[in-house]
């Protein structure tokens, strides 16, 4: 079984295995999970608020920024895994396979990071188009796998720390020895005893192969990395950042496809509003205490009329800047005589969904950029996009901005 | 272990870390049911079995048949090709799976809109172009650099 292993460490050595492209890529990595984790919780806090909780309304594309971020660098997280994984793939035929107590802790924290790594930027990527085929909850086993990840990250990071330092910058100790070992890598490798059978012939079949030139294979696999992570960035990110829309060709959204020039997320057939969106009867309910005021559309649009260039953007990581026109959201409150402290609980037509009732702070709520939309990029409301009136505020996730309005009670 | 600043950073990265398994275990416990955390599990586990099972190993295999396959070409241009395929492999793991997902049906049609398989076939022929581009330009290279070297011989 060892010499097994061992012949599979031999045969899987490669010029790029070494643990100076193993640190020059994990900090890459670790850079993009850590920009992951930083605006998935941003993302997060914004859904769903701790109560003392207050969130920046400038820029208004903060958010279309934090989430753009998050999405593309979870997609560069592919190529960099996948590099990572490669540099180190002999480790897993290490020999003895487990020392003791303490290096099979080690062992199994990298088999879950690994893992959990995987799982967690798969999930992420086939929740940009809403495909979930799997039985657990898309949101909670993403934020619980985010803890996981960087927690394994930290321990991971702790365990190689003194291997990291040896290999941490090009004139480092580790690196230095690395290129000298580099230097006479025609030495002949120690013979390991002939392993037979079926296996004994896959080994011969390796080794048979002409040896990769160090430098050339090791140039080349950076060059590869780097180029299939600017690839996957340049060809998708143009769904989040409008520079790179010309070259989006794979992304799932694309800006300016759907009604009113707007990518949709739920339509009005999917939260069951065709009837009541549309009604005569629909006027929108402002509340505070006591003091009740209701407006018809009509109502509305004879208000004074306030445009607004605003994004709407996405968790999913798309977003679309858009021209809105409505009323200042802060002008119907003044209506009911609410004051800049209180927040505002929203209430859409929608049948069911996890967005049905939300809450919005009083930073947004008073914000002057804050409507309630009745038009977008100068036509009506499209039913998808929330006709017959929408909240449309800066800086917020396209799911807190409440499509088919009915109800806005201003909270104690 | 001594009380190095190494150490220090190390104990404190690893209580930092066994915070974070702790925090997402309990997060886990607390809002998923009992046979959702296995599906969880067993996602994990089958992510490890098909990257260290089945892709590491047919890379290897692809790698010692190139090479071997090669054995008059320059390894360089087997270098610059091998890359050529990883970045369009990476490539196409990320859209295949819109693709399938496309033929089974979206929410609505502003949702995967573009046609990928398409785009993804294009995407190819311009990695094949771009590898063939980058061996000619480094087989010129490696001409130019082998007639120096004569040249300085002589």
């Amino acid at each position: 079984m060892r010499r097994l292993l061992a012949a599979t460490q031999q045969a899987l050595a490669a010029p790029p295995r070494n643990p100076r492209m193993a640190v020059v890529i994990g900090r890459l990595l670790a850079i993009a999970f850590l920009l992951c984790f930083g605006t998935g919780l941003y993302s997060h806090f914004l859904q769903e608020p701790e109560p003392w909780m207050r969130f920046s309304t400038v820029p208004a594309q903060l958010y279309q920024v934090t989430q753009g971020i998050h999405i593309t660098a979870g997609i560069a997280c592919f190529p960099l895994i996948l590099g990572k994984l490669y540099t180190i793939y002999p480790q897993l035929f290490q020999t003895p396979p487990v020392k003791g107590p303490l290096h099979l802790l080690e062992r199994a924290s990298i088999a879950l990071f690994v893992g959990a790594s995987l799982v967690q930027i798969t999930i992420g990527l086939l929740n940009t188009y809403q495909w979930y085929p799997w039985k657990f909850g898309f949101r909670e086993v993403h934020w619980a796998l985010s803890f996981v990840v960087i927690g394994s990250l930290a321990i991971h990071i702790a365990v190689k720390l003194p291997m990291i330092a040896r290999f941490w910058t090009r004139n480092s100790e580790g690196t230095r020895e690395l290129r000298g070992e580099a230097s006479d890598a025609a030495a002949p490798v120690a013979e390991s005893a002939p392993v037979g059978g079926v296996t004994g012939r896959i080994f011969r079949w390796i080794d048979g192969a002409p040896a990769p030139e160090p430098a050339v294979s090791r140039r080349g696999f950076i060059t590869a990395v780097g180029v299939s992570t600017a690839t996957v960035v340049a060809l998708t990110a143009g769904q989040s950042f409008a520079a790179l829309s010309p070259f989006n060709i794979f992304a799932p959204r694309v800006k300016g496809t759907g009604p009113n020039a707007l990518p949709v997320n739920r339509t009005a057939d999917a939260a069951q509003v065709l009837d009541t969106a549309v009604s005569p009867d629909w006027a929108l309910t402002i509340s505070n205490g006591r003091r009740t005021v209701t407006l018809s559309r009509a109502e509305l649009l004879a208000l004074p009329q306030t445009t607004v260039d605003l994004p709407i953007s996405c968790v999913e990581g798309w977003s679309q800047m858009a021209t809105w026109k409505g009323v200042r959201l802060r002008e119907l409150l003044n209506k009911v005589g609410a004051d800049t402290s209180q927040g505002l609980k929203l209430t859409s037509l929608e049948k069911k969904g996890g967005y049905r009732v939300t809450q919005m702070g009083p930073e947004y709520a008073f914000d002057a950029s804050t409507l309630v939309a009745l038009e977008v990029n100068g036509e009506t409301l499209d039913i998808d996009h929330g006709y017959p009136a929408r909240m449309i505020a800066p800086g917020r996730p396209g799911v807190l901005q409440t499509k088919w309005l009915s109800k806005l009670e201003v909270e104690a | 272990m001594k009380p190095t600043r190494m150490n220090l950073v190390r104990i404190i990265l690893i209580a930092i870390g066994l915070a974070g398994l702790f925090l997402g275990a309990l997060i886990m416990v607390q809002k998923e049911r009992p046979d959702q955390i296995v599906g969880v599990i067993v996602w994990i586990g089958a992510a490890i079995i098909v990257h260290d099972g089945i892709l590491s190993p047919l890379l290897l295999l692809l790698d010692v048949w190139m090479r071997r396959a090669g054995r008059r070409i320059p390894f360089g241009v087997l270098a610059i090709i091998q890359g050529g395929v990883v970045v369009g492999a990476i490539m196409s793991m990320l859209v295949l799976p819109e693709i399938y997902k496309k033929s089974l049906g979206t929410k609505n049609p502003t949702v995967l809109p573009l046609d990928y398989g398409l785009n993804l076939a294009l995407f190819w022929v311009a990695v094949a172009v771009l590898t063939g581009a980058a061996c000619v330009l480094y087989l010129a290279g490696a001409r130019r650099r082998a007639a120096n070297t004569l040249t300085s011989a002589a």
